[in-house]
């Protein structure tokens, strides 16, 4: 497949978001709607000692996916209550429409001691049309488990024929600062389970996107799309350290097919979405989301620094 | 004084301090949370102890055991010699602390369900539930996983912790606590825990009632520990722990025994005043009484119990007159 990439879409820097949120536009998800597309993302707000927060927003973009129509003007979400596994931030949120209803599925994190942070997934639920949206309780629906020990997140949703699957993430292993690394470095891979009803989930205890730069691989943000008779997922990959600055080791994007969901070939070159030249998405590219609109699939996603200068769009050349 | 239909336990004394172990280096003080497991000649009685604090004043929490002649569990003869599991691996829901340990035989193997314990930033630590088995008599333990099998889920958003672990009828029990809100009225944000239950056919995959078991007395924001159940003449009696949620380190909020009793296991009826046992009028329990674990050993019924400061100076010992009816 060859994606035309179509330019960076939204700049943070550029447009007035609320909490004051100014810098990183992270993780786009697209919400197909009757008049526009609109996106949501994941931006940051800085306390005053410096540290982040971070806040959904959404932008609503034409359905060509070419003009910025509108920018959310009130927090879409509020952050989870003291204690709670979202206190410090929902990054990212991904949405599906159910009955009347559009649900969240939010990667909730807060902040720890000896490592910077942990995550997990939780519900929210938002009845006008995905303005604002309320959690179902203040909880998560899926966290540390005994073979997924820690960081639980990246939750992708996915509803046919009245089975939920989801793809999500977790932690495999923190291991100790290095030189290169000021903190601890996290490892993380993608993971499947299913559910019936879209709360209650069982996890099949897999990781069933094959690994290409060894066990240390990082797998994030899987993204799944059924296109042209099969399922194809995106997602991006790094490695676990000096990933940050360093152009060779930052991340990509990978790509898998699948004809039943459950078993994956992985090929990344298959995915044909590469790092440019020069500009906003020649370091890193990450983050993908890839959703189909008038008959077009485009894919959204971030750039150098993981988006903190927003997010592009590419759309599908037709095959000749 | 009893109350009508009411319990009156005789207390014997102190039975094991923490302080008394010198040189050893992870059991600087406390032993709480005592749970026993009954062998031929003596009761192992496992706890949770603590080096010495860091510098910023954290402390990490330890499991052991120490085993007493169940003859005379006055008499100390034996003791762990190195805690009976590691801490977590780093970033884990245990890294900081295993605290409490509940024990159970099931066939060869011994279960153990603990509080594991972790440091977060906004407040002081979160709690889940892990799972280890022992293949050597209960003196070591190997984590069925590097992560919990009970933790936070929609409903319970956090410290989830205090396992007592029970089997009746061929199901397994787990009786915990969980958080219902952080207050942040004080230096640090103290957590509000409540009495819950889950019950298992594997004791891995647990369902939850999802229901607070023990309404609260003493204020909206009472605090619940140590589910300790034991059934006896046809009913399930429950000892458990409570005190108020804020400036409970003296004798006036501090923690006190409260009972309850259920014929089914999910409806409890609670009635502190037939608990009959209070706070000494001085020595190691005169400001504290908790974390009440009740057994029957050769005829007698039996608490061990934490006094003063939690359990700093470790547990004691009190005896039931008559049996639990």
């Amino acid at each position: 497949v060859k994606w035309k990439k179509q330019g960076l879409l939204f700049d943070p820097q550029h447009h007035s978001l609320p909490n004051g949120c100014t810098e990183f536009a992270q993780s786009p998800q697209a919400l197909v709607c009757r008049e526009f597309v609109r996106v949501y993302f994941s931006t940051r707000q800085r306390e005053p000692g410096g540290q982040y927060l971070s806040h959904m927003a959404f932008v609503d973009v034409d359905r060509k996916m070419q003009t910025i129509l509108r920018t959310a003007s009130s927090p879409v979400i509020s952050l989870g209550a003291l204690g709670c596994f979202d206190e410090h931030g929902i990054f990212p949120m991904n949405v599906v429409r159910h009955r009347e209803q559009i649900w969240a599925f939010t990667c909730g994190w807060s902040r720890r001691v000896s490592v910077p942070v942990e995550t997990a997934i939780g519900l929210a639920k938002s009845v006008d049309e995905g303005e604002t949206f309320q959690r179902v309780a203040s909880g998560p629906i899926m966290g540390p488990s005994l073979n997924e020990p820690f960081l639980v997140g990246d939750p992708f949703v996915m509803i046919r024929d009245g089975c939920w699957h989801m793809w999500y993430i977790y932690g495999t292993a923190w291991a100790e600062p290095t030189a290169t690394e000021a903190s601890p470095a996290r490892v993380y891979k993608i993971a499947y389970a299913s559910s019936s009803d879209g709360i209650s989930w069982q996890r099949d205890g897999k990781t069933p996107i094959a690994e290409t730069l060894g066990p240390d691989e990082c797998q994030a943000l899987p993204t799944v799309v059924e296109w042209g008779g099969i399922f194809h997922m995106y997602f991006c990959y790094r490695q676990a350290t000096d990933f940050r600055a360093n152009r060779d080791r930052g991340y990509r994007l990978g790509y898998a097919s699948s004809v039943d969901l459950q078993t994956w070939t992985r090929d990344d070159a298959l995915g044909g979405m590469q790092l440019s030249e020069a500009g906003w998405d020649s370091d890193m590219v990450c983050y993908p989301h890839v959703f189909a609109c008038e008959g077009s699939l485009y894919m959204l996603y971030n750039g150098n620094e993981f988006g903190r200068r927003g997010f592009g769009v590419a759309v599908l050349e037709p095959e000749r | 004084v009893t109350a009508p239909g009411g319990f009156r336990w005789i207390k014997r004394g102190q039975i094991f301090d923490p302080a008394e172990m010198a040189g050893i280096d992870w059991m600087q003080a406390f032993a709480q949370a005592p749970a026993t497991l009954i062998f031929d000649s003596f009761v192992r009685v496992y706890f949770s102890c603590r080096p010495k604090p860091d510098s910023a004043g954290r402390y990490v929490s330890r499991s052991a055991f120490v085993d007493l002649n169940r003859a005379n569990l006055f008499e100390r003869v034996g003791m762990a010699s190195e805690p009976i599991m590691p801490l977590g691996d780093l970033g884990a829901f245990d890294e900081f602390g295993t605290y409490p340990t509940s024990v159970i035989r099931d066939g060869e193997t011994i279960r153990a369900y603990y509080g594991g314990w972790t440091r977060c930033a906004s407040v002081p630590f979160d709690v889940a539930i892990g799972y280890a088995t022992s293949r050597d008599g209960g003196v070591t333990f190997q984590k069925a996983g590097r992560g919990p099998v009970l933790s936070a889920d929609l409903y319970e958003p956090f410290v989830i912790s205090g396992p007592k672990i029970r089997r009746f009828d061929d199901r397994w029990y787990l009786w915990y606590i969980a958080g219902t809100k952080w207050l942040s009225s004080g230096a640090l944000p103290e957590p509000v825990y409540r009495i819950r239950m889950a019950t298992s056919s594997d004791g891995l995959h647990w369902e939850r009632l999802h229901r607070e078991l023990i309404p609260a007395r003493l204020e909206a924001d009472e605090c619940q520990a140590s589910p300790d159940v034991i059934f006896a003449n046809g009913t399930y009696h429950m000892f458990f722990c409570y005190r108020y949620s804020l400036g409970y380190r003296g004798r006036e909020r501090g923690y006190r025994i409260g009972y309850a009793s259920s014929t089914d296991l999910i409806t409890w009826v609670r009635d502190d005043d037939k608990a009959g046992i209070d706070v000494s009028d001085q020595g190691w329990d005169s400001e504290m009484i908790s974390y009440p674990h009740v057994f029957e050993l050769d005829g007698k019924t039996l608490m061990f119990y934490l006094g003063n400061q939690v359990g700093r100076r470790g547990f004691g010992l009190a005896e039931l007159e008559g049996g639990l009816a």
